[in-house]
């Protein structure tokens, strides 16, 4: 039994469409890709350069960025 | 040896060298005007960063990167938050793509009260972090085994805290911490709970190489004022360490020589 296809983005649960890929997903979400950095489950990428990698359902992805802290 | 208090006194870290012994976190100012001329105030070479979730619903950035220069600070991201080793290792090597440097604040809390690091994790995700070639400075409590553990994994020093984050409470361990320095192979960084420039001055005479303060800068009622007092305290403690302290007694010491003194015929002494 296969369900929708799904990826988990920053924690939550998302619909994948056939063929998307990772830059397009940042489009998607519109995220200025240079700000942020990337992991698709144990790859990790600056944002400004993602590759053109087609995700699969299932892919746990984080884009994160830097703020302040101690 | 004599030591001019204005002599650069540098120290060595993660092979690079350092004039400021104050290091100095970002979080928690009101802005960023304020946060950039508290930094300016420090005098410190090394900044905290923290790694957080893009908002999916609201993008943007916050414009912390806009107002650091990059080109004269040391970037040392942290995985604040982080509650495991594993979490820790992803939030590490998220950094490093993110700020395109290799070093790391690490922190393993999984106590939100107290703020707490632990100790095992820590050590851990330390071994995988040095292995996978960051400058790792482990936030840790003030415990010498653990400090030489984490050496031998190969940390470019040792952060052991002062007091628990955020609690501006200063040294509340300085017997621990005394064993941490003690034969200490990297660069002790005394993190957290200092709350006033003496708290540093502190840390510093005791030793210490140098300190991180962030909440006490950023909460304090002028934030740039008290980045320069911190400046101060850690300068003053530095160069109390390289003078040499005084033993400390039981009993007084007369300043004045004890000789020669005018006297009037003895008071009666009743029996």
């Amino acid at each position: 039994m296969t369900g929708p296809a799904i990826l988990t983005v920053n924690g939550e649960a998302r619909p994948l469409t056939p063929g998307l890929t990772l830059p397009a997903l940042l489009r998607d979400l519109n995220i200025d890709p240079a700000r942020v950095a990337v992991a698709v489950n144990d790859d990790f990428y600056p944002g400004a350069r993602v590759p053109e990698r087609t995700l699969e359902a299932g892919d746990v992805i984080e884009i994160v960025r830097i703020i302040g802290g101690g | 040896m004599q030591q001019n208090p204005h002599t650069p006194d540098p120290f060595t870290l993660g092979g690079r060298t350092f004039t400021s012994r104050l290091m100095t976190g970002t979080g928690k100012f009101t802005d960023f005007g304020v946060m950039r001329e508290a930094l300016a105030a420090s005098g410190s070479q090394i900044v905290t960063v923290a790694i957080r979730r893009v908002e999916l619903r609201a993008p943007g950035h916050d414009g912390l990167l806009d107002a650091l220069d990059w080109d004269a600070l040391q970037l040392l991201p942290n995985t604040a938050g982080c509650r495991t080793a594993d979490e820790a290792l992803r939030v590490a090597r998220l950094a490093r793509v993110a700020t395109g440097v290799n070093w790391i604040k690490l922190e393993v809390i999984p106590d939100a009260r107290y703020l707490l690091p632990d100790p095992v994790g820590t050590l851990r995700a330390a071994e995988a972090l040095a292995e996978d070639g960051f400058t790792v400075l482990p936030y840790v409590q003030a415990d010498a085994v653990l400090a030489r553990a984490l050496e031998d994994a190969g940390c470019a020093a040792v952060m052991p805290l002062a007091s628990p984050i955020g609690s501006g409470r200063g040294l509340r361990s300085p017997e621990l911490l005394r064993t941490v320095l003690d034969g200490a192979r990297v660069p002790i960084v005394v993190d957290a709970g200092l709350g006033v420039p003496s708290d540093a001055a502190q840390a510093l005479e005791l030793g210490a190489d140098a300190v991180l303060v962030n909440t006490a800068i950023a909460e304090a009622r002028d934030p740039v004022g008290m980045a320069h007092a911190f400046a101060l305290g850690v300068q003053a403690g530095r160069a109390a360490f390289l003078a040499g302290r005084m033993p400390e007694r039981a009993h007084a010491s007369p300043s004045s020589p004890t000789g020669g003194v005018v006297r009037l015929p003895d008071p009666e002494v009743p029996v």
